[in-house]
């Protein structure tokens, strides 16, 4: 056999025997299932916890003052509000940081310190969502996920360990090179790894619905998130001309976004009461996150990323436009320089400055494109409004001479 | 994970190399400390494991704990035989009159610069730029403003990690051992090890004047003659600087 057959046969085993071993799919939890592992005030007993908490002392310490840490009192305590809204028995143990990374992204860590991304803030469209995923990786701590996973890891490897030498010493004794035995075992070893992990994946999402409509908080907004996670990846790989980027679930630690999606729409179904009131609140996140807002959108513009940020931006949009919206709806036209965009951009920033919270680089810019027209009064005018709005502007001097000239 | 370089360097070097090595650099003018200096010792970062049978190492943290009180015990021991006044840091913020995160920033600076010491002298990625200098990092004005705040003369920093093979491994071992009568040898399947560095700023010049890496399969840090033992295979041999040395020979 030559070493490519031999190694096409590998893979080719390898991968039937992990799907004969875990399946692709991983079975929904039901909410009920999922109750918390932990009390108040939990402090580990066992020294492999013991170990791993202590372990994460100074990681703490560095996620606690990196300069990447939003520093906003009140929204941080917004945020350690909700942690302690959907945050179970633990609520009060939790600690809960924003990092400004303008990715879609939260963390739990094994001591119940909660990282979150700024990316995160910008694409939830209220309350409700936000909480979802505050919820999920809260049940992450609640169901003891870190320390689990470590020691289903440490289990699996013993086992691996045992069996490759057990194997290597029976094919010694018979003859027998048991190599590629050995390493298809590794695959196996390492693919039922992350079966497990996209099992407590599902579990801290049942969890959160629950936690969730616990709290009176709508638990169809967590498959509300997935969903626009899906459409923003469908439409950035569009403007990119590529396909829509999917992991093979085999390989995947997380299970895809499309089936944990569909679980969380059966999920919430379970977990609504007839009768009951849940509320998707948006003027309370409005209100929380209103100031950073044009920092958020700003961030997200400036990855050019035409097609995420877009979908984003008409996805909070769906809740009304404003001003700062359409504004940065022109932004993303304008950065991206595509032909056919510059007019898109000008289009967008004569609307924004009909808004009155349109921000004063709108006037600006809807100056500029005015000028580029061959509009000269009209463009005078905004820009005139530009600088009552930012008489301080950097470019404030260089914007009076050209009124001037 | 800054040190995740740092230890790479040293599984590297402990593939060559026997149990127990050491590999030091120093700057060309480095006068080892002697006589009554004063150490600044930064807040030691220690971890002892258990190595499982997979060969995974499992954190424990009352061995750490264990093994940073006799660390520091032996360092004190060690450097009081110098003729040096030794202050070790505990926490960030237990130095009077200086804030946690200006000892913070020192720490993540001394993190991305022993980076870049371990990957330029223990990797083999040379430089051409710093061929034949010694050992030529600095901190910078950090460490001289630190210095002028605090009066000390150095600071010290130090990592170390230990781990144990369970009983577990231990088997493990002895299978990969007796497999060679059958013929299928693997007597390679790693055990406990120790892996430690130690780094010396001169806090008058905020120069990086001396490094360390230690490796070694044999010793407990756990223990007083264990920690004892690490301090002195670590600290204990510090080399003067190539122009030092010349100067010594010169006058000798």
């Amino acid at each position: 056999m030559t070493l490519l057959d031999r190694r096409s046969l590998l893979i080719a085993g390898g991968a039937l025997a992990a799907a004969s071993a875990t399946g692709t799919a991983t079975a929904r939890v039901p909410p009920s299932s999922m109750v918390p592992l932990i009390g108040p005030g939990y402090r580990p007993v066992d020294a492999d916890e013991r170990g791993m908490w202590q372990q994460m002392e100074r990681v703490e310490e560095e996620i606690a003052g990196s300069n990447l840490v939003v520093q906003d009192a009140a929204l941080a305590g917004y945020l350690k509000g909700l942690i302690g809204k959907v945050g179970g028995p633990a609520a009060r143990d939790f600690r809960i940081y924003l990092v400004r990374i303008p990715d879609f992204n939260a963390l739990m860590f094994p001591t119940g310190m909660a990282v979150i991304f700024t990316g995160l803030l910008l694409r939830m469209r209220n309350e409700a969502q936000l909480a979802g995923v505050i919820a999920h990786e809260a049940a992450h701590f609640l169901r003891k996920h870190q320390i689990r996973q470590w020691r289903d890891m440490r289990t699996r490897t013993d086992i691996f360990a045992m069996l490759a030498m057990g194997a290597g010493i029976a094919g010694g004794a018979a003859g027998v090179n048991t190599g590629d035995i050995s390493q298809l075992g590794q695959l196996g070893t390492i693919l039922s790894l992350l079966r497990y992990n996209r099992g407590l994946e599902a579990e801290a999402d049942a969890m959160g619905v629950r936690l969730l409509a616990e709290q009176g908080y709508d638990p169809r907004a967590m498959a509300e998130t997935w969903a626009q996670l899906i459409a923003e990846e469908k439409l950035s790989a569009k403007y990119r001309r590529k396909r829509r980027h999917r992991d093979i679930s085999l390989f995947g630690t997380h299970p895809s976004p499309e089936s944990r999606m569909a679980d969380l729409r059966l999920s919430a179904a379970d977990v609504m009461r007839p009768g009951a009131i849940y509320d998707a609140r948006h003027a309370s996140y409005l209100a929380a996150i209103g100031k950073i807002r044009s920092t958020l959108l700003d961030d997200q513009v400036k990855l050019n990323d035409p097609g995420a940020s877009l979908y984003i931006v008409n996805n909070l949009a769906q809740d009304g436009w404003n001003g700062l919206l359409r504004y940065s709806e022109a932004e993303i036209y304008r950065l991206h320089n595509r032909a056919g965009f510059d007019e898109h951009a000008a289009r967008s920033y004569a609307v924004a400055v009909q808004y009155p919270d349109a921000p004063a680089d709108a006037w600006r810019w809807h100056g500029i494109m005015l000028s580029k027209a061959g509009r000269r009064e009209e463009a005078r005018a905004a820009l005139t409004r530009y600088l009552a709005l930012a008489p301080n502007a950097p470019d404030a001097a260089f914007v009076r001479q050209m009124l001037v000239s | 994970m800054r040190h995740v370089t740092i230890a790479l360097a040293g599984s590297a070097a402990l593939l060559v190399a026997g149990c127990v090595q050491t590999r030091q650099y120093a700057d060309v003018q480095f006068a080892p400390p002697s006589g009554d200096y004063k150490l600044l010792v930064m807040r030691p970062d220690v971890s002892v494991g258990s190595v499982t049978t997979g060969g995974l190492t499992e954190a424990r943290a009352d061995w750490t704990e264990a093994a940073r009180t006799k660390l520091l015990a032996a360092l004190r021991a060690q450097q009081a035989g110098r003729g040096g006044n030794v202050l070790i840091l505990d926490r960030r913020d237990s130095l009077p009159g200086v804030g946690a995160e200006t000892i913070a920033e020192l720490e993540r600076l001394h993190g991305a610069v022993g980076n870049s010491i371990a990957l330029h002298k223990y990797l083999g990625e040379d430089l051409p730029t710093k061929r034949r200098k010694g050992l030529d990092w600095t901190l910078g004005a950090q460490a001289v403003a630190l210095g002028q705040r605090t009066g000390m003369d150095y600071a010290l920093f130090l990592h170390a990690e230990d781990s144990f093979a369970s009983t577990g491994r231990v088997a493990l071992q002895v299978l990969g051992i007796a497999g060679c009568i059958v013929g299928f040898c693997a007597p390679n399947v790693g055990g406990g090890s120790q892996f430690a560095y130690a780094s010396l700023v001169d806090l008058r010049t905020g120069e990086v004047v001396w490094f360390n890496v230690l490796q070694s399969k044999i010793g407990d840090i756990r223990t007083d003659a264990g920690a004892a033992e690490m301090v002195e295979r670590l600290l204990g041999r510090m080399k003067p600087g190539r122009e030092v040395r010349r100067a010594m020979r010169a006058g000798v």
